[in-house]
């Protein structure tokens, strides 16, 4: 075993680049057993690689809201689609006209197989994307993942920091703060008990803050250099190309009338820009980093894996539509491409090293 | 040559003027201690050092701040972080990360040092402190002491010259005192670095110090040895009253110096105050308390007289505020009763309403209580004695004036004043003395003898051994959660070495206050 | 009051936060803006553009805090963003009993646009890690709460006092119906699937081929069957309800802690070389 698979925890990007492959995937097909797989692979990858800590456990989470959006695509199938087109009548429910002053809608009506299918497969592709990226929240340390972030986005990210540090604080302040306005006389009305509990905590947690920043002041923070006015001009001209970009790409995707020389090229070129103006803006950070999180071959190989399957799903998409796309009528086929691209992701749980065990 | 030179520095908010031509030299490797009545501007002149005032402060600056001889009275606190490291009052609210060990590293991140520099530091530094098993540790779980040693480190991790530290041991038991105060001491005298450090409890400190600062409260200082400015001082530890009232000169710093200067007194120790079995005011039986698998309080079964006040000590966590909460009926109770005479009842039994009209509590963060935007709202919602307990407290608070810009004395008075308002026959109180200065104890200390005349059952819990001499009547030590001991306070702060005041460790049992002795000696001299 | 803003908005900040508005806007809002040539086989709801939108958001941000942010203002940033966390994770799950925009609204009364506009995103990305909840949603939630903040700090200066409550309770329901409408907007195509000829889909269904107005009404159907009648209202109601109760008292604290964050002491300059 090579030294980079010491137990370890492995660098969260790397967890969520290969949870976004898996995304992608997912998100370029309806074929229920290609989602299914892809379903299947980010759950045993979690069960296999996940760490004892708190935020591995929300990963049920996660397939439970997938559960209720498949139901909920289904549920509003039979309740509003009911009797539009042919199809196989599995269930021929009376119809429910509403009056007119509710937009002419008519409820339940006979439910086709077709119609059910329908939801199910879109469901289930909404479905699989939040599984995936349950996978990466229950996968990658949260915590680090905001110490990872670009260091145009430093500030806000530090802001973050504090914001999860000071959760734990501010339940104890509540707790804190409901036991001893039980010991003073005072409003005793819903909305007055509220106020008692709202303000002081709020009070605290400000009061806080401020020793807090005196804390991070007075030890150095922010003390990085400054940009020049030709940085920073740069800086802002790269930004705001590249919002342009974004801008006039955006639109010419959706109006298909735009010259297709706007769409997805002026796209690529604004975030292009945009990145660039991220960079140049984190030039001016000059911090070092304790025991940065390492990135070595199975960091590389994680994230190969789940680009992978991105990449043979979006190609089974554009070159084999009758399996991305499957149709209503006949049980859905796979192709050996579709199959194997999305058991690439499997590979993630044999490259990434096992997490470090929890010591108190 | 000097490491930090303060010239003519004056500092004054919205033309109040707090500090006025402050001029100070630190030299490298020693340690100075800043002292001075609450509100004479100890804050303000650790700010002024550290670079916090008047950036964070507001306020104007006048006068100039050197460093090494160059002027940085325009740099930013960041800008002098790599010289100049600074720790505030409460460590938990200064920490950034959430262990140990990146806590270490925070600073050098910022200052941009090599990885391999920020090993090698934190490595020394958890050596240096002796903290080197919490290196994995979350912060949050550290006790009090274990924080402030942590909140020390991550400073000296950057290797600054000058450690500011504002009341850095007043949150802490004796013990864990005076771990830090000798983690600072051997800052000083193995790597060379200067503390400037404020604090109100000077008899912890003042055998440290090498120089002092005393603020008056014209906003002007002094500077010199702690036993000439001492003569002087209003405010002073009991040490040195016991040694102006005995007419020593030069005084004593330290309890050694004084027990010799000592010998020479003869005199009449105070008579044993005759002990009436007091009334019955809350009799607790069997009481534990469990926090998920600890046991906060085991099976505590204690009788409290009425009228008498009785002082809780103990190491922090030994379960005091468990104690005082379930006593009061609104903490978690595993087991046991509480009666409170004349009726019996138990306050647990009771809604809320009834349980304070009972027995009152003054939770640990008197701020907790206060929930509106001016003083006359607060007392108008308390009910309506509270207005009039405030003023008997504390007389000629501003009625417009917002709680939270109230002085520490000042807000502990509006809160003892709600809590009162109900006229419970018993009241407990969770580390009153917190902040507090000499003059602030001294009257909270007359306030409870008041309450316990009036007949009520006064309960206290602190560290504060001083203000239990001053205060108590009995004394009840707690450890792990087990009544240690209890009786007299003259005999049980007699009994445990820690515990006892500096007149107790000068004088031996059965002397206990500087007052004591004054009259012992006034009987003496007529 | 005069306190100076948190985060200060340049006219390039300015034009920066408008051209990333448009862009989100027209991402939320393609439903209405999509138009294909009648033949389409197939049309996908956009992906992409879960992926463009944060790079948007990044962008943002990164320009709000491009001169660095005051050591206090990011620390009251934090602090708050885990205040509305935890309201946000107190009032999950009750029925549309929803605190997240009370808070949100008040602090960017108080704070400024700039402030409010990142404390939107903040707030929504702490809560989404905090609860695990970070999803294919949550960047259209971090834009339109981002602009709940940072239209409170629009808001008129000069009405003070009780106007000035009505105000934000007012701007507290609209923010809340809004803010519901536009996450429907984000879902709708996501939930109901989209309308392509030979495929039956519900009648309720976004159907690209149809006319903006038929969209409109569809769209409104489906919002207001799934929840503007229910946890949108609820939602508004209880937002202004805060904002009635504890705006004045929050509002309070608030503006204390700007002061004191915003406060900047001076150096007397000529005095001090004297």
């Amino acid at each position: 075993m090579s030294s980079a698979r010491l137990p370890r925890d492995l660098h969260p990007v790397a967890w969520w680049v290969w949870a976004i492959g898996l995304a992608v995937a997912a998100s370029s097909t309806t074929n229920p057993l290609v989602l299914l797989t892809v379903v299947a692979v980010a759950s045993l990858v979690v069960f296999a690689r996940r760490s004892e800590q708190p935020w591995a456990r929300a990963f049920r989470l996660y397939v439970l809201v997938a559960v209720v959006i498949v139901v909920m695509r289904v549920l509003f199938r039979v309740l509003l689609g009911g009797g539009v087109g042919g199809g196989h009548v599995l269930l021929d429910l009376p119809e429910v006209p509403l009056p007119d002053w509710v937009l002419g809608l008519r409820l339940l009506g006979p439910v086709t197989r077709e119609s059910v299918l329908a939801g199910l497969y879109d469901g289930l592709r909404l479905g699989a994307v939040v599984v995936c990226v349950g996978a990466a929240n229950a996968l990658a340390n949260p915590k680090r993942l905001l110490r990872s972030v670009p260091a145009a986005l430093h500030e806000v990210g530090t802001a973050l920091v504090v914001a999860v540090t000071v959760l734990p604080q501010l339940a104890e302040s509540a707790r804190r703060v409901r036991a001893a306005q039980a010991l003073r006389a005072g409003d005793e009305r819903r909305t007055g008990r509220l106020r008692r509990q709202l303000v002081p905590v709020l009070e605290d947690a400000l009061d806080r803050s401020l020793q807090l920043a005196a804390g991070m002041d007075t030890r150095g923070y922010g003390r990085a250099g400054t940009a020049t006015p030709a940085e920073r001009r740069v800086t802002g001209a790269l930004m705001l190309t590249g919002l342009c970009g974004v801008c006039v790409g955006t639109y010419a995707v959706l109006d298909t009338s735009v010259p297709r020389l706007l769409g997805t090229p002026m796209l690529v070129l604004g975030v292009a820009a945009a990145v660039a103006g991220l960079l140049s803006a984190g030039r001016r950070v000059g911090r070092t980093r304790y025991r940065p999180d390492p990135w070595r071959w199975p960091e590389f190989a994680v994230m190969a894996s789940g680009i992978a399957t991105g990449a043979v799903l979006h190609w089974v998409s554009e070159h084999q539509l009758v399996v991305a796309y499957p149709d209503l009528a006949s049980f859905p086929q796979v192709t050996l491409v579709a199959l194997l691209g999305s058991l690439v992701g499997l590979l993630a749980a044999v490259a990434a090293p096992e997490p470090r065990p929890v010591t108190s | 040559m000097s490491l930090l030179e303060l010239r003519g520095v004056s500092v004054d908010y919205d033309g109040t003027p707090v500090l006025r031509d402050v001029d100070l030299d630190l030299a490298d490797g020693e340690l100075v201690l800043v002292s001075g009545p609450t509100g004479s501007g100890k804050s303000t002149l650790l700010g002024v050092v550290t670079g916090l005032v008047p950036r964070f402060s507001g306020g104007t600056l006048v006068g100039d701040v050197l460093l090494d001889d160059v002027s940085v009275v325009h740099a930013a606190p960041r800008e002098r972080a790599h010289a100049v490291g600074y720790v505030g009052q409460d460590p938990l609210a200064g920490f950034v990360t959430d262990t140990v060990e990146e806590e270490l590293a925070y600073g050098m991140e910022q200052l941009g040092l090599p990885p391999e520099t920020m090993r090698r530091r934190v490595e020394e530094t958890l050596d240096l402190l002796g903290i080197a098993d919490l290196r994995g540790r979350d912060l949050r779980t550290l006790s009090g002491g274990q924080q402030q040693r942590v909140a020390i480190g991550a400073v000296l991790t950057m290797h600054p010259r000058l450690l500011v530290l504002d009341e850095p041991t007043s949150a802490l038991d004796p013990t864990a005192a005076e771990d830090v105060l000798a983690t600072l001491t051997r800052l000083v005298h193995d790597l060379g670095v200067t503390v400037l450090l404020a604090e109100h409890r000077l008899e912890r400190v003042v055998p440290f110090a090498d120089r002092m600062v005393l603020l008056g409260a014209d906003g002007r200082v002094q500077v010199g040895e702690p036993a000439d400015l001492l003569e002087t001082s209003p405010v002073v530890p009991p040490l040195v009253e016991l040694g102006r009232a005995a007419g020593w000169s030069p005084l004593p710093l330290s309890v050694r110096e004084a027990r010799r200067r000592a010998r020479a007194l003869d005199l009449v120790p105070p008579a044993e105050a005759v002990s009436v079995d007091p009334a019955p005011g809350v009799d607790v039986r069997r009481l534990s308390v469990v926090h998920g698998r600890t046991v906060a309080v085991r099976e505590v079964s204690l009788p409290l007289g009425a009228g008498r006040v009785t002082a809780l000590m103990g190491r922090n966590g030994a379960g005091k505020s468990s104690l005082l909460w379930a006593v009061q009926g609104s903490g978690p109770r595993q087991a046991g009763s509480v009666r409170v005479a004349p009726s019996g009842s138990d306050p647990a039994d009771l809604k809320a309403g009834g349980r304070r009209s009972l027995v009152g509590l003054l939770p640990q963060q008197a701020g907790d209580l206060l929930y509106l935007e001016t003083v006359d709202e607060e007392c108008a919602a308390g009910g309506p004695r509270t207005r009039g307990l405030l003023d008997e407290l504390v007389p000629g608070i501003p009625g417009d004036r917002h709680p939270r810009d109230l002085s520490e004395g000042q807000r502990l008075a509006l809160a003892l004043a709600l809590v009162l308002a109900g006229d419970p026959p018993v009241l407990l109180l969770d580390e009153p003395t917190r902040g507090l200065d000499y003059g602030a104890k001294a009257a909270l200390a007359r306030t409870l003898r008041r309450l316990a005349t009036d007949g009520r059952t006064v309960v206290v819990s602190t560290h504060d051994v001083e203000f239990v001499a001053q205060a108590a009547d009995e004394v009840v030590v707690l450890a792990d959660g087990e009544v240690v001991s209890r009786g007299p306070a003259r005999r049980v702060v007699a009994e445990s070495p820690a515990f006892a005041p500096q007149v107790t460790k000068v004088l031996g049992a059965p002397w206990l206050r500087v007052d004591e002795v004054a009259a012992a000696l006034e009987g003496r001299g007529s | 009051m005069s306190t100076p803003a948190a985060v200060p908005v340049s006219r390039r900040t300015a034009l920066v936060l408008a051209l990333a508005s448009l862009g989100g806007l027209m991402m939320l809002l393609w439903p209405l803006l999509l138009r294909v040539p009648p033949d389409t086989e197939r049309i996908d709801p956009p992906f992409l553009f879960l992926a463009l939108l944060p790079v948007v958001i990044a962008v943002v941000l990164a320009e709000l805090s491009e001169g660095g942010l005051d050591t206090r203002v990011l620390a009251v940033l934090g602090v708050l963003s885990a205040v509305i966390a935890v309201l946000r994770g107190i009032s999950a799950g009750t029925g549309g009993i929803e605190l997240v925009f009370f808070l949100l609204v008040l602090a960017g009364r108080v704070f400024g646009p700039g402030f409010g506009f990142v404390l939107g995103v903040t707030s929504l990305f702490a809560s989404a890690l905090m609860t695990a909840g970070v999803g294919p949603w949550l960047p259209f939630q971090m834009l339109v709460s981002a602009w709940v903040g940072m239209g409170a700090g629009l808001l008129p200066r000069r009405v003070t006092g009780r106007a000035e409550i009505v105000m934000l309770v007012v701007y507290g329901v609209l923010a809340a119906y809004l803010y519901g409408l536009l996450m429907n907007l984000s879902g709708w195509p996501f939930l109901l699937g989209i309308v392509v000829p030979g495929h039956e889909q519900t009648a309720l269904s976004f159907d690209p081929g149809a006319p903006l107005w038929e969209n409109l009404r569809r769209f409104g159907a489906f919002t207001l069957i799934t929840s503007t009648g229910s946890f949108d209202t609820g939602r508004a109601i209880t937002n202004a309800v805060a904002i009635a109760v504890l705006g004045p008292a929050v509002l309070t604290t608030l503006r204390r802690a700007a002061r004191r964050a915003t406060v900047r002491g001076h150096v007397d300059p000529a005095r001090t070389a004297a």
